[in-house]
């Protein structure tokens, strides 16, 4: 009898271990490596999130609580529904979870059965396809084409769904394109969830504050309130406020599911850190123009890199309206070969020789199920991202 | 509305959490209740290891962490199984999730495929066959009865392993009778389980130091052949009273290991990277609080045997670790309380004393073992002597 169970066979492996191990061995091996491959905010905690989390190990929160999460916090993200989207949710309709993957994987094995649908716009977070299945599911993958920004089209949506489609995930701004939707352009996509009452529809919202030039992304209940009860809006604390590390998600839903993740909960981790869940309360119910000075950096930084990548022959980036990363295509560079001899015929190799023979890491598009391109994190300080970006100039204008 | 998952059919609530819930309720009501039926440390988290925490943020230690844990923290652990257990373990066979259940949870999904078998001796926390439930597996119950101190025979033991059979759980000092198993103990059930290679074994110690009577034992320790298939689990929040911080951790077979971190990986990623700070400094620490800890908890054990048994109809085995007792109740069954309820059962009796003197208890039937009830006495003495007095009170008016 085998060790491991069959169900771990369908996660896939990781597309990204190849680069990650070239850019710690060249690291290693003294050169200096650029790295745009991370999901995360190159940001501090704002100290006042900082010091409620020391007033609460003060006060001696160090104890269990609901699984479902401290009232207060509770509290706190419903008025935060209530005030960014103006969706009302009671305290039973919110959990708290140690990150949003924990909100997504609770919602999956909290519905899915074994052959049941999922239906997620390409490029993706490969968390989800991979959740998806892991909780007995197939993922139905729907790519959106670059010429359409990257956004799910009405008609592809309806076209995906079968008699098996359980749920429609919508990841809003998303990672890895940066594109987001505003609410005029979910009103389709609304209409077409409207008239398929059997399918759940689950909304990542978590890089909702990360937007640009005005762009308000907008969330599925705000638009269309008739879907609330069978929509799981999902947020959390780590990319508005710079708080991956304390590993606060949360979302808002109808009771009845909520009640099923919270149960799910209960027997995979319990409750999220007492600690983290009390500077999540700061976090959302403080002060907020952290946020606003944090956008502004991260819009500069953007302007800078997809103006200088559309530089570099062969590279078209798209200007997307939020999160911190952009999704250029590479597909004027294929079939050409680098200055250091590598063949690029297509998105890995062209991320593995810019990283060997550039010293810039990123992650190739593959990993997000969408090859011929590679995504960028500019969550990184301006001055490196000007020296990456001269780099892949280099990097593109030495193919041939 | 769209479905559930048929699998959310074989999810329940535990019935501690329902009963804290209840207790909770009552409370705020106004009603003065004490609850016996939660297994949390009335204790602070040591002082060093909140600094440590709260260094950590101030120092933007903030950032997500690695999906096994944070190197410092697996030194630590590293460190403590060699100081606690003699035991080695390289990095790559220890892994850190949020508390000790998402261990178990990680294991458990990372290894059962639908029908295999989970051997549980019984009585047991009630987590481990709602987790194998809701994975797919089958718990198999082992009865580990009273007069053999709720120790599992090795014949009883060998009696329960089938070909399905993947795990078998081991849990000394044990939630929720408190029992303890010896190095004797665990090595003529080491022996059951080298006749049958395919048996792999969680040994959660949660409750490692608080073991009254002997030191404690380990199975990895204890039979180091057996050293390849045994996952020993444990964590700081029962040793150091940092339930909230939410810091478990396993050290393992790297197979196991890095299937388990993949699990993880994909249910919640890494751990609070501020809670691994004061993890590591508990472990690292001056090690003194956890020794005068375990003394308090052994004077509120034999504070709460002694008074139990001068109650009518119960009769309480005085265990050797954990913070737990887990009277029998058979003597009250049958009869009738102050208030007119028939006690049927022990869960009759749970709710009849919560109801009648406001004390929180949890029923056996949700350990896997009646008529008996489990009493947690991590709570302070006043609190403690008044609870028995309650409970004195209860047995007394019972006709």
């Amino acid at each position: 009898m085998d060790l491991i169970a069959e169900r771990l066979d369908r996660i896939s492996p990781s597309q990204t271990i190849a680069i990650a191990t070239k850019a710690r061995a060249l690291k290693a091996a003294g050169r200096d490596v650029i790295s745009l491959s991370a999901g995360e905010p190159d940001f501090d905690t704002p100290e006042n999130v900082k010091q409620a989390a020391i007033r609460a190990i003060e006060a001696g929160d160090t104890k269990y609580t609901d699984v479902a999460g401290t009232v207060a916090l509770r509290r706190a993200v419903a008025e935060k529904f209530k005030r960014d989207s103006g969706i009302d949710y009671e305290s039973e309709e919110i959990i708290i979870s140690t990150g949003g993957k924990q909100v997504i994987f609770n919602a999956m094995v909290a519905t899915l059965n074994p052959g049941d649908e999922a239906i997620i716009p390409t490029p993706c977070w490969v968390s989800y396809p991979d959740i998806v299945a892991l909780a007995d599911g197939t993922p139905v993958l729907v790519p959106c084409g670059q010429n359409n920004g990257f956004k799910l089209r009405a008609e592809d949506l309806e076209g995906a769904i079968t008699p098996r489609t359980k749920w429609f995930l919508l990841n809003n701004p998303c990672n890895p394109t940066g594109t987001a939707y505003s609410a005029k352009e979910l009103r389709p996509i609304c209409d077409v969830l409207l008239r398929h009452p059997d399918v759940w529809v689950f909304t990542d919202d978590i890089y909702e504050k990360l937007a640009y030039d005005g762009f308000k992304p907008a969330t599925i209940v705000e638009v269309e309130p008739r879907l609330r009860e069978r929509t799981i809006t999902m947020n959390g604390c780590s990319k508005a406020y710079a708080m991956t590390g304390w590993r606060i998600g949360f979302a808002g839903g109808p009771r009845k599911l909520i009640k099923a993740m919270d149960k799910l909960q209960s027997q995979s981790t319990s409750n999220t850190s007492s600690i983290s869940q009390a500077a999540a309360v700061e976090a959302l119910s403080g002060p907020q123009d952290f946020i606003a000075g944090m956008v502004e950096t991260y819009k500069g930084r953007r302007d800078l890199v997809v103006s200088m990548l559309n530089e570099a022959p062969g590279v078209h980036c798209r200007t997307p309206e939020g999160a911190f990363y952009v999704f250029p295509s590479v597909h004027g560079c294929i079939g050409k070969t680098s200055r250091g001899g590598a063949e690029i015929r297509g998105d890995e190799s062209f991320v593995i020789a810019l990283l060997d023979e550039e010293g810039v890491a990123a992650v190739h598009g593959s990993a997000f199920m969408y090859p011929g391109h590679f995504r960028i994190s500019y969550a990184t300080d301006t001055e490196s991202l000007r020296e990456a970006c001269t780099r892949i100039q280099r990097f593109c204008q030495g193919l041939s | 509305m769209p479905a559930l998952a048929e699998r959310m059919q074989r999810a329940s609530v535990g019935a501690t959490v329902a009963m804290t819930v209840k207790a909770r309720e009552m409370a705020a009501r106004g009603i003065p209740v004490i609850s016996l039926a939660i297994g949390e440390p009335d204790f602070d988290s040591p002082r060093h290891a909140i600094e440590a925490g709260y260094q950590a943020a101030l120092r933007g230690d903030t950032k997500y962490p690695p999906q096994d844990g944070q190197p410092a923290l697996k030194q630590a652990i590293q460190h403590k199984f060699r100081r606690d257990q003699g035991l080695d373990y390289a990095l790559d066979e220890i892994c850190v999730s949020n508390g000790g259940k998402q261990i178990l949870w990680n294991a458990l999904m990372a290894t059962l495929d639908d029908g295999d078998e989970v051997v549980i001796p019984a009585p047991y926390w009630a987590a481990y066959p709602l987790v194998a439930k809701v994975i797919g597996g089958e718990p198999v119950f082992v009865s580990c009865p009273q007069n053999n101190g709720f120790r599992l025979r090795p014949e009883d033991l060998d009696a329960a392993i089938t070909p399905r059979t993947k795990w078998l759980i081991l849990n000394y000092p044990n939630n929720p009778t408190g029992a303890a198993a010896s190095a004797d103990d665990l090595a003529v059930l080491g022996e059951v389980l080298l006749r049958h290679p395919q048996v792999w074994v969680m040994s959660d110690d949660m409750y490692e130091h608080l073991s009254f009577d002997g030191p404690h034992a380990t199975l990895a320790a204890v039979e180091p052949r057996l050293r390849d298939r045994v996952l020993t689990v444990s964590g700081v929040s029962k040793t150091y009273a940092m339930t909230g911080w939410r810091i478990g951790f396993a050290a393992g077979p790297r197979a196991l290991i890095k299937a388990m971190v993949n699990i993880q990986g994909q249910v919640a990623s890494g751990v609070s990277t501020v809670g691994q700070a004061a993890a590591a400094a508990a472990l690292d620490g001056p090690q003194d609080e956890v020794a005068r800890h375990a003394a308090a908890y052994r004077r509120r054990r034999d504070l709460v045997v002694d008074a139990l048994n001068q109650a009518p109809g119960l009769s309480c085995h005085r265990p050797e670790g954990a913070f737990y007792v887990y009277p029998s109740i058979a003597g009250c069954l049958g009869k009738t309380t102050e208030a007119g309820t028939r006690l049927d059962t022990d869960e009759d009796f749970a709710l009849a004393l919560l109801a009648e003197q406001h004390v929180a208890v949890v029923h056996g039937a949700a350990f896997g073992m009646s008529p008996y009830i489990r009493i947690s006495y991590a709570t302070d003495d006043a609190s403690l002597a008044e609870a028995c007095r309650r409970i004195q009170a209860f047995c007394a008016a019972l006709r």
